[in-house]
C-alpha cells in the first residue's frame, strides 16, 4: 500500500539527531511490549507480514507521532482482535480496571 | 503451536525463522541482467517501495529462493521466487544532478520486475 | 516480580502502559503468553545480544584473511562460527568498506536491523528521518554523524526491504597493526557497522 511507512526520498522530516549512547529499552513498558511481540509471533498468532502490514494500516499522523513500539503495541492490538484471540471490549475493561487499581 | 516458554526462549532467540525457502524455483533474471520495476500500487502489503518504481537497475546478486511478502501478508501462501540485489544509480532514482558515483541497493523478488526495455 | 516494575506514583500510567498491561495481563489468564518468557527475552537483549558481538566479526576479519573471505562469500555461515545466529539474522550480507567505497544500511519501509550482531536498533535507524533521507542524501546524513568522505568516495546505500540483514565491514583504522584481536574489537562501533561512522585513525 501506498502508506506513510514508505518513506524513502520523502524531504522535510527533520534531522536525523544520532545519539551516540542510549539504552536497549527506555521504558518498562518497551521491555514488556518486545517480549509480548516475541512471545506472540513464537504462538504463532502472525506472521511478520502480518505484523508489518498492521503497522502500515496505521493512521498516517499517529504513525509520525508515535515511537516505535507504539506501532508494535498498535499492530499486536490490530491483529490479536481481528483474529480473534482477544476483543476490544477486554482489552478497554482490563485497562480500566489496572487504572483504577493503578491509583 | 505452543505457549512460548523460558526453556524454549534461548533455542528460539538463536535459531529464529528464516524466510528463506528450500524450493526447486527457476530464477527469472540473471547476474547482469538491466531489470525495471513494475510500477504497481496495491492497496494491499508490498515491499516494493515507491522510490524504485518505474526504475531501471541491474542484478548484482541472486540471494536465492524466499517467502514472497505480498502473498504472506493476506494469508495467500509463500509464492516462492528468487529475491536479487539489485543495483541503482542516484541519477536513476533522483534525477541527473546527483552524483555519478552514489549507488542504491535494494532487494527485490521476481514478481517486481520485468526484463528493461 | 521484575515485569510488574514498580513505579514512582507521583503519575498514573499513562494510555500506552494501560495497553501494554491490559495485553499482558489478559494474554497471560489465556496462557498465551508466559510473562517469566518476557522477562528472559528482555534480559537476553539486554545483556546478551549487541554489537559487541558484530565487533568480533568485525575485528576477526581484521585479523584472519580466509575469515574474511568467508564473511564476504557466506556471511550467514562465518557469523554463525562466531556462534551469533538467530532471530533478525537468520540470513546476513556483509559489505566491506575499502579506501575507495563506503557502504551504508537503512530500513526506508520499517526497521529491519540485525539483531545477532547489532542489537537492537538505536532510536534514529527507526524514525522517519533517517529512513527518508539517507536513500537520496546519504553525505547530507553522514554529516550529521560527522563524517566528511572524499567526493571520490563511491557511496553505495543498501536498502533492507526483504529478509536480508546486512552488517558493514569498516576499513580498519591506520595505527591497529600491533593491536590483538580482542583490542579491535573495542574500537569497532555500532555506527561504523551500520556504516554511518568512520573509524578514526589510532
Amino acid at each position: 500500500m501506498n502508506g506513510i511507512h514508505d518513506l524513502g526520498g520523502m524531504d522535510g522530516l527533520g534531522p536525523v539527531n544520532p545519539a551516540k549512547h542510549e539504552p536497549c529499552f527506555k521504558e518498562e513498558w518497551e521491555r514488556r511490549m518486545f517480549g509480548l511481540f516475541v512471545s506472540c509471533f513464537a504462538g504463532g498468532h502472525y506472521n511478520v507480514d502480518e505484523f508489518r502490514h498492521a503497522i502500515e494500516r496505521m493512521d498516517p499522523a499517529h504513525y509520525l507521532e508515535t515511537s516505535y513500539y507504539e506501532h508494535w503495541l498498535q499492530s499486536l492490538e490490530t491483529l490479536l482482535t481481528e483474529k480473534g484471540v482477544v476483543t476490544q471490549e477486554e482489552l478497554d475493561q482490563r485497562k480500566k480496571h489496572i487504572a483504577m487499581e493503578d491509583v | 503451536m505452543p505457549t512460548l516458554t523460558p526453556d524454549i526462549v534461548p533455542g528460539l532467540i538463536a535459531t529464529g525463522a528464516s524466510a528463506r525457502l528450500d524450493e526447486d524455483v527457476a530464477p527469472k533474471f540473471s547476474v547482469g541482467d538491466a531489470v525495471e520495476m513494475k510500477n504497481i500500487n496495491p492497496v494491499t502489503h508490498t515491499r516494493l517501495p515507491r522510490y524504485v518504481r518505474g526504475k531501471t537497475g541491474i542484478i548484482e546478486r541472486d540471494h536465492g529462493v524466499f517467502a514472497f511478502p505480498d502473498t504472506g501478508a493476506h494469508g495467500q501462501g509463500h509464492k516462492a521466487q528468487h529475491v536479487y540485489s539489485v543495483k541503482f544509480s542516484f541519477q536513476e532514482l533522483w534525477g541527473e544532478d546527483h552524483a555519478e558515483n552514489m549507488y542504491l541497493y535494494i532487494d527485490m523478488f521476481d514478481d517486481y520486475m520485468r526484463p528493461a526495455p | 516480580m521484575p515485569h510488574d516494575h514498580p513505579h514512582p506514583h507521583n503519575k498514573p500510567l499513562s494510555d500506552v502502559e494501560l495497553r501494554v498491561k491490559a495485553l499482558e495481563s489478559i494474554l497471560t489468564e489465556k496462557k498465551l503468553i508466559d510473562p517469566d518468557a518476557i522477562d528472559l527475552i528482555v534480559d537476553t537483549y539486554e545483556t546478551k545480544i549487541g554489537p559487541r558481538n558484530g565487533a568480533r566479526v568485525v575485528a576477526k576479519a581484521w585479523s584472519d584473511p580466509s575469515y574474511k573471505d568467508r564473511l564476504l562469500s557466506d556471511a550467514t555461515a562465518a557469523i554463525g562460527e562466531l556462534g551469533f545466529s538467530g532471530v533478525q539474522g537468520e540470513d546476513m550480507v556483509v559489505v566491506e568498506n575499502t579506501d575507495d567505497v563506503h557502504n551504508i544500511v537503512v530500513c526506508t519501509l520499517c526497521s529491519c536491523y540485525p539483531w545477532p550482531t547489532l542489537g537492537l536498533p538505536p532510536v534514529w535507524y527507526k524514525a522517519a528521518p533517517y529512513r527518508a533521507k539517507v536513500v537520496k542524501d546519504p553525505r547530507g546524513v553522514l554529516e550529521e554523524f560527522g563524517v566528511n568522505l572524499p567526493e571520490e568516495t563511491e557511496i553505495r546505500v543498501w536498502d533492507s526491504n526483504a529478509e536480508l540483514r546486512y552488517l558493514v565491514l569498516p576499513k580498519r583504522p591506520q595505527g591497529t597493526d600491533g593491536m590483538s584481536e580482542a583490542e579491535l574489537a573495542e574500537i569497532v562501533t555500532r555506527d561504523a557497522m551500520i556504516g554511518t561512522d568512520v573509524l578514526a585513525a589510532h
